[in-house]
């Protein structure tokens, strides 16, 4: 049944879907570093965390919760195009699967590092790949933005998903339920 | 300093008012297809005539729907400086690229004409109407209904194999547990101040820092949330949910008479909206 909507994957998907929309919705999505935007988002986090823990599936499917809320919460016309709000938020979690999946073997931690610090650039270049081809802002705009508050919300994502992660796996509740994998 | 906590006060996903109203009382499948038109075609249009009909519509609803105007004004309340920068913004730059229409002032890059007054005004009237309208139909509808509707406007796509039972049952999680969580986390973050903790206040190019200062609330809410998903799964699986069967639902829809008619009546407004040239 791998690969399809189990009963793990729907209610995991529900709750990070949750934190999402919660991010978004109060000031807590934000953390105040000095970025071209004056904060960092963090709002995106859910969607790594489902890819990392469930797979891509739930992985997207946080995403489009994500980029809907942001798109409904929206207060800048940029983001109420759904084209740069919703589309690009489909590939946060599919990259930070491909990339944790790939590196686990070597390193369970650094795979989740290196998960989090690409799924938060897919993020942010995408929706400004996106602000470029819809004509919101010209590419050298674009570039400045990329730099100046990609690279200081990578970090923070890295540290954060990282945090997170390793907290509730060795918080050591785990899974309560013992059926989950035979269904 | 308290207000800073007050997280659910944020939040209105799922207020509902049941005052019985007519439009409680509509199919919520139709409630919905309405709107998206009607916020489509409010949307589209660019005249003084169709907005102010587009604004007496929204509030006519309210009026109809026996939800006092203040509910819907207070989700507008928060956006008046917005409403305001923004106009006085585009009246300034926006000039040069709407220039039709008579020039009432230029003076350097500062050029007002008749079409970027116009643009001010409608822009500002249509995020009012999508306001008041949106608050009518999540005030008039639970979100159980709206879950409903959106499921079964949405099951054409399980022909091509989309699982769109499953889909909705994923918003239906993310939406009830917004407010639960939003409660949890005030909780939380009153504990960490009162044991003195910091939220950011270190200087401002220490990125890690400030990172780790919002980490003793970050961390507990993604815990609360998977301890409380574990739960759940453990809920359903003990009640033998089977994700992907056929089941039937707890309440059907049956659309009569009266929906039809306000399809009808919605569709007709929206395609006057769309298609009338409105003389201003």
């Amino acid at each position: 049944m791998k690969g399809t909507l189990t009963v793990r994957n729907i209610v995991i998907a529900g709750v990070l879907g949750a934190v999402a929309i919660l991010l978004g919705v109060t000031r807590l999505g934000y953390i105040p570093v000095p970025t071209a935007a004056g904060n960092a988002t963090i709002m995106h986090i859910p969607a790594i965390i489902g890819g990392i823990m469930q797979g891509p599936i739930v992985g997207a499917i946080v995403g489009i919760i994500f980029g809907v809320s942001s798109f409904l919460n929206a207060t800048v016309p940029l983001f109420k195009d759904p084209l740069v709000a919703i589309l690009p938020r489909l590939f946060i979690g599919v990259v930070a699967w491909l990339v944790y999946v790939g590196i686990r073997r070597k390193s369970e931690y650094f795979a989740i590092g290196t998960a989090a610090f690409l799924g938060t650039l897919t993020n942010t270049v995408l929706v400004l790949t996106m602000a470029v081809v819809r004509g919101y802002m010209g590419a050298e705009v674009a570039w400045t933005v990329a730099l100046t508050s990609g690279i200081p919300e990578a970090v923070v994502g890295t540290i954060v998903t990282l945090a997170v992660v390793l907290a509730w796996k060795q918080i050591g509740k785990g899974k309560k339920s013992r059926i989950s994998e035979d269904l | 300093m308290a207000s800073e906590f007050e997280l659910s006060r944020n939040i209105t996903i799922g207020q509902y008012v049941p005052t019985d109203s007519f439009i409680h009382r509509l199919d919520p499948r139709i409630k919905l297809l309405i709107f998206t038109v009607l916020v489509l075609a409010i949307a589209l249009n660019t005249s003084y005539v169709g907005n102010a009909l587009g604004l007496l519509l929204s509030i006519y609803l309210f009026w109809a729907s026996k939800i006092p105007v203040s509910y819907g004004l207070s989700g507008i309340k928060p956006a008046i400086p917005f409403i305001i920068i923004l106009a006085v913004l585009q009246l300034i730059f926006q000039g040069n690229v709407f220039s039709g229409g008579t020039v009432y002032f230029e003076y350097g890059f500062i050029l007002i004409t008749s079409e970027s007054i116009r643009l001010v005004i409608v822009s500002a009237v249509r995020f009012v109407e999508i306001i008041l309208l949106s608050s009518v139909l999540t005030l008039s509808t639970s979100t159980t209904e709206l879950t409903h509707a959106i499921q079964s406007l949405l099951s054409p796509l399980k022909k091509i194999k989309v699982p769109v039972h499953e889909l909705s049952l994923i918003i239906t999680i993310a939406i009830r547990f917004v407010p639960t969580f939003a409660i949890e986390m005030e909780k939380m973050m009153k504990a960490q101040a009162s044991r003195g903790a910091d939220f950011g206040s270190g200087e401002w190019w220490r990125i890690i820092q400030r990172t780790k200062d919002m980490l003793p609330i970050i961390i507990p809410l993604f815990n609360i949330a998977l301890s409380r998903a574990e739960d759940l799964i453990l809920a359903m699986e003990s009640r033998c949910y089977t994700p992907g069967n056929d089941r039937s639902t707890y309440s059907v829809y049956k659309a009569l008479g009266r929906d039809y008619l306000v399809l009808f009546i919605g569709l007709l407004f929206s395609l006057l909206l769309l298609f009338y040239p409105f003389p201003y």
